[in-house]
């Protein structure tokens, strides 16, 4: 396998990964408090759409749309997703944004769904359909994103496939085994990943497409990435600075005004 | 047409969300690197000024958000 599809596989992995442990919180809460046929349905229907989206999008834009538009847009698309995720990652390294918490996230999924109407004594429960349906769907939808984006410039759509395919797996089979949510995994260190390789990608890509010719071709891409990771770093850094410095101003106003 | 209007409110929400300033900045960054690339600037310095602008465009963004309250 070279370089570039090893790339493509761990980052839609990677990416897929973290979407899949979200779904699967979601579909557990449902399945756990309403039984499990109509919500396995329901993730199997979103599944179905999601994998259809790739497909027709996915072969549509790698076949009509020529590669160096294709770059520019989807690189640029990529750096603009990339850099949400980054951001994100870094806010939350630095203290700046909670993290994401998998198990509140479920006990407010229990919570929500105990006040549903109850289940159906026989047939479809379209509550857990739906429930379960939306939200592999709605978690997918990045996946499927970053799927048809990333194969589609690297011309590698059953690479990334394949990447998103293998996490799946890999969270379902963890999922079977704990049968809880999975609340141990590192999601805002995957997270980070995810959005420097996005970043470092998509800056590539979308610099071909305006006509850049990168110095020493597929090594600029590590460069990209140990640029974009060392800034990430600093930044990490600087906020965890700006939140320390608040709690430090926050402390002194109390002692000068205790009743404020 | 109700439908196109919630595809459009879900792709602002995907691409754009509440931090619209890295949706504008990556495709600022781009179109100033993109004509001093078509001007002639090489690509070595092309490429490093468009990384620094994507850098940049993410240290205002948290700048932004840690401003807030």
């Amino acid at each position: 396998m070279s370089s570039a599809a090893l790339a493509t596989l761990v980052a839609t992995a990677l990416a897929s990964a973290v979407e899949f442990v979200e779904a699967f919180t979601i579909v557990l809460a449902v399945g756990v408090t309403r039984g499990w046929r109509s919500t396995l349905l329901g993730v199997a229907a979103g599944v179905a759409v999601l994998a259809i989206l790739v497909v027709v999008f996915g072969t549509a834009i790698a076949t009509f749309v020529p590669i160096e538009l294709l770059r520019l847009v989807i690189g640029g698309l990529l750096v603009v997703f990339g850099l949400q995720w980054l951001t994100k990652a870094i806010l939350r390294a630095g203290g700046a944004k909670p993290l994401h918490d998998e198990d509140g996230i479920y006990r407010s999924e229990v919570a929500l769904l105990s006040s549903e109407p109850p289940v159906p004594a026989s047939g479809m429960d379209w509550v857990s359909f739906t429930v379960a349906f939306k939200g592999v769907l709605l978690e997918g939808l990045e996946v499927a994103f970053i799927v048809v984006t990333f194969g589609a410039s690297a011309g590698m759509l059953g690479t990334a496939a394949l990447g998103a395919a293998l996490a799946g797996l890999v969270v379902l089979v963890v999922a079977a085994l704990v049968h809880r949510p999975l609340s141990r995994v590192p999601e805002n260190t995957l997270k980070f990943v995810v959005g420097l390789m996005l970043v470092s990608f998509g800056t590539f890509w979308a610099g071909e497409g305006i006509g850049i010719e990168w110095p020493g071709e597929d090594a600029a891409l590590v460069a990209l990435l140990g640029i974009y990771l060392a800034s990430s770093l600093v930044a990490v850094a600087l906020v965890r600075r700006a939140i320390d410095a608040r709690g430090v101003r926050a402390a002194r106003r109390a002692r000068v005004n205790p009743m404020s | 047409m109700n439908a196109v209007r919630a595809f459009g409110a879900f792709l602002y929400d995907f691409l754009v969300g509440d931090r619209p300033e890295l949706f504008v900045g990556p495709i600022v960054a781009l179109a100033v690197v993109a004509l001093l690339v078509a001007a002639g600037v090489p690509s070595l310095g092309a490429g490093v000024l468009l990384a620094g602008l994507i850098i940049a465009t993410a240290g205002f963004s948290l700048g932004l958000v840690l401003r807030r309250p």
